[in-house]
């Protein structure tokens, strides 16, 4: 390993040498991040990451003017794009995708306000909109833990008022207390001095009043409760943020020149004979080609973290949920189109031939493997020849992750074939490349 | 040190190298003489064990190349014709690069690679990229890149070719001084003057085959002492001019290269005032008239009845 590791270290010396390579490489790519940012995501750069989100209000018995208020002050927010409806239209609005999620508050909202009754909201959630409704549901879940925690703290500051004691100082369980003479007496008594309907009225309140406080103990100020909608009708699209897709989609098509150009190298040395040279050199001659792809897949995970990390620090790209499901998939993909272009390399013996091969071959995979349009919207003979180019199974894994914030175990698919494919590549390599030297055709 | 028998190369139907035969003994420096397209090359291609010959053997320090090439890859240093090196590279990192190759490190390779930087006149130039070099330098430095392994025998292919009279001046100093350091070299060239100033002994190769062999005098001696005397004449006057010669006493030959009329003689000296007599007596100018001693271009001519140079552009 320490003879490929000398090939690649001086590919990649040479690499970082070349000024030229690296603005093809990483700064073209970069502005070209930056203008796709701008265009579709916003960032950092003064949009919003996200657009604003739809949502349904369902507050049956809500007065028509504090509906408005509501609404204005989620549509001011901007996260929002709030519209009111009955929780049949609410229902239907969340299955057929036309919002991401509905809050649904319970039937006169007010009156179980101020009666202090547990005010239960729900969430009804779009499960094909994750990131939406997700967010609707942090930011309710939010709302209803402020008002539990509220409740929490108040109990904690003022214990007192959560003891059975009537309003007007005397209490209650102290006034009933011995049998009905004392009781009467206590009643009669000069600090209760007044009529019987006096004292009658002062019991009904004081028995109002602990029950009250009763019902408002037995269960939280506020609750959430949250649903998933199942979709009816029509299958609705996949929710994309094109910026999502289209930041992993380039970074793999400048990947594709970037590797090509590595692979044509191995004819630029056969040229100039420092291919002839290394083969003079003591043992084996497969660390030769090796290093060529260890050079070429460390290129590319420069390469594509640079963007990709461009991507998400300026427009918040999303990263995947975990922190190793992306960094497989991309040295993955690095893996496999090193392979593919040596292999290209190998089987043809001039640059020339070689250069206009792998342009034909970077515009066609590019086509049918999606990076020109997201594998999901490709049409069905292009999704099925992409099948067996690397980039389509690349960028639907890209998309997966990036897109669809899936984990490893939901995108074993692309991750195999990426891997298997690999594989095959490195060993197709070493067996052409070992056969031309054994036939002495790099001479 | 390096035994060539029979040695056949052959790309499809066409014999590149058809029967060579030659030996070279250590310490020695070989020239290997001939125009481009004669061969030289692909001889070196199969001694350096990159090609594989069809027929014969080649045997260096004793190994066979072709079942122990590995063996034969430590004991040669192979320069290309070509510049092999990375230009986008510095110089040193040129020859870092080369001696990790080797199973160079460490301080040894440092070291070694001071010394070569020194030996190519290029220390000070060690951190420049190799591609801001001139042709001499980058020439020099393609050449000590052969030796970074210390080898015992290097082949030199052709490295001269593309630099100027001071820069090649330079290369041949330092080679010949390998030379004196006991360093046996095969070096192919078509310049005459670099295979005569340089090698203890010269082949001569010709479409594959070796058609001399020898030191320098005893090449010189098989084309006889004829001298050669060069003239132009008009058409008209040719069929004239070679009934005349078939006269004159010393005149072994008559033929014509270029454009110019060739006439062999073993002695120059009296042959040139009886030409000169008859250009006067037919009103011919004089100033086109020239002598060449023989050397190894004549033996060439001999051998082929083509000229190297003419071959090689």
């Amino acid at each position: 390993m320490t003879r490929v590791w000398i090939f690649a270290q001086r590919d990649l010396r040479r690499m970082a040498a070349d000024r030229r390579a690296l603005i093809v490489n990483l700064a073209l790519p970069l502005v070209l991040t930056a203008v796709m940012g701008l265009s579709f995501g916003g960032g950092v750069f003064g949009k919003k990451g996200i657009s604003a989100i739809p949502v349904a209000i369902v507050a049956e018995g809500v007065p028509e003017a504090m509906q408005t208020r509501f609404l204005d002050g989620l549509k001011k927010s901007g996260f929002f794009a709030p519209v009111w409806a009955d929780s049949l239209e609410a229902d239907t609005m969340v299955r057929s995708g036309k919002v991401a999620a509905a809050l649904v508050l319970p039937p006169d909202p007010l009156t179980a306000f101020f009666q202090a009754d547990s005010l239960v909201i729900q969430v009804w959630r779009d499960p094909s909109s994750e990131i939406k409704a997700g967010i609707v549901e942090e930011i309710v879940s939010r709302g209803v833990l402020r008002v539990q925690a509220g409740e929490g703290a108040f109990r904690a500051l003022w214990p007192g008022d959560y003891a059975a004691i009537g309003a007007d100082s005397v209490g209650f369980a102290a006034l009933l207390k011995g049998n009905p003479v004392d009781i009467w007496n206590r009643l009669r008594g000069p600090e209760n001095a007044g009529t019987r309907e006096e004292a009658v009225d002062f019991i009904v309140r004081q028995i109002d009043h602990e029950v009250a406080l009763q019902r408002a103990l037995q269960g939280s100020a506020a609750g959430l409760a949250v649903a998933d909608k199942a979709p009816t009708g029509e299958k609705k699209q996949r929710e994309t943020s094109l910026f999502d897709y289209f930041l992993p989609s380039f970074a793999v098509f400048f990947l594709m020149f970037a590797v090509a150009a590595g692979a044509r190298d191995l004819h630029r040395e056969r040229a100039r004979r420092t291919l002839q040279r290394q083969l003079l050199g003591p043992g084996s001659a497969w660390p030769i080609v090796m290093g060529k792809w260890v050079a070429s897949v460390v290129q590319g995970l420069v390469m594509l973290s640079v963007l990709l990390g461009a991507g998400a620090l300026l427009f918040r790209v999303n990263l995947g949920p975990d922190p190793w499901t992306l960094p497989l998939v991309i040295l993955l993909t690095c893996t496999a189109a090193a392979g593919f272009f040596l292999a290209l390399a190998l089987l043809v013996t001039r640059e020339k031939v070689l250069d206009n091969l792998c342009t034909a071959v970077i515009l066609i995979s590019g086509m049918i493997g999606g990076n020109f349009l997201p594998v999901d919207n490709l049409p069905a003979w292009a999704s099925s020849a992409g099948h067996y180019v690397f980039n389509y199974w690349a960028n639907l894994a890209f998309s997966r992750v990036i897109g669809d914030n899936l984990s490893l175990t939901a995108i074993t698919t692309p991750v195999t074939v990426l891997a298997c494919a690999s594989l095959a590549l490195l060993v197709v390599i070493l067996t052409l490349f070992n056969a031309r030297v054994k036939r002495g055709g790099w001479a | 040190m390096i035994e060539v028998r029979d040695l056949v190369k052959k790309y499809g139907s066409h014999r590149a190298v058809d029967g060579v035969t030659f030996s070279v003994a250590r310490g020695e420096l070989f020239g290997l003489l001939g125009p481009n397209g004669a061969g030289k090359t692909t001889t070196i291609g199969v001694l350096s064990t990159l090609l594989r010959a069809d027929g014969g053997q080649v045997r260096i320090g004793g190994h066979d190349v072709a079942a122990g090439a590995k063996e034969v890859r430590r004991l040669i240093g192979v320069v290309p014709q070509e510049i092999a090196l990375y230009t986008d590279l510095t110089a040193r990192d040129n020859l870092m690069f080369w001696g990790r190759l080797h199973g160079l490190g460490g301080a040894a390779l440092s070291r070694r690679v001071e010394e070569l930087l020194v030996m190519a006149d290029l220390a000070d130039q060690a951190r420049r990229k190799v591609e801001t070099f001139s042709g001499g330098m980058q020439r020099r430095l393609n050449l000590v890149a052969g030796l970074i392994h210390e080898p015992e025998v290097l082949f030199l292919d052709e490295p001269t070719v593309g630099i100027d009279a001071q820069a090649r001046s330079r290369i041949l100093e330092l080679i010949a001084r390998l030379g004196q350091q006991g360093l046996t070299v095969i070096y192919t060239t078509h310049y005459l003057e670099e295979a005569e100033q340089l090698c203890d002994r010269i082949g001569v190769i010709d479409r594959g085959r070796l058609v001399a062999l020898g030191d320098k005098e005893s090449l010189i001696s098989q084309v006889g002492d004829a001298d050669m005397i060069r003239l132009s004449l008009p058409a008209d006057r040719l069929d004239a001019f070679h009934a005349a010669c078939g006269g004159w006493t010393g005149c072994t030959g008559v033929g014509e290269r270029r454009g110019k009329v060739e006439v062999r003689t073993p002695d120059g000296g009296r042959l040139l005032p009886v030409i000169q007599d008859w250009l006067r007596a037919n009103d011919l100018p004089l100033e086109q008239l020239e002598i060449e001693r023989p050397n190894l271009e004549t033996l060439y001519l001999n051998l082929t009845g083509r000229g190297l140079r003419e071959e090689a552009s």
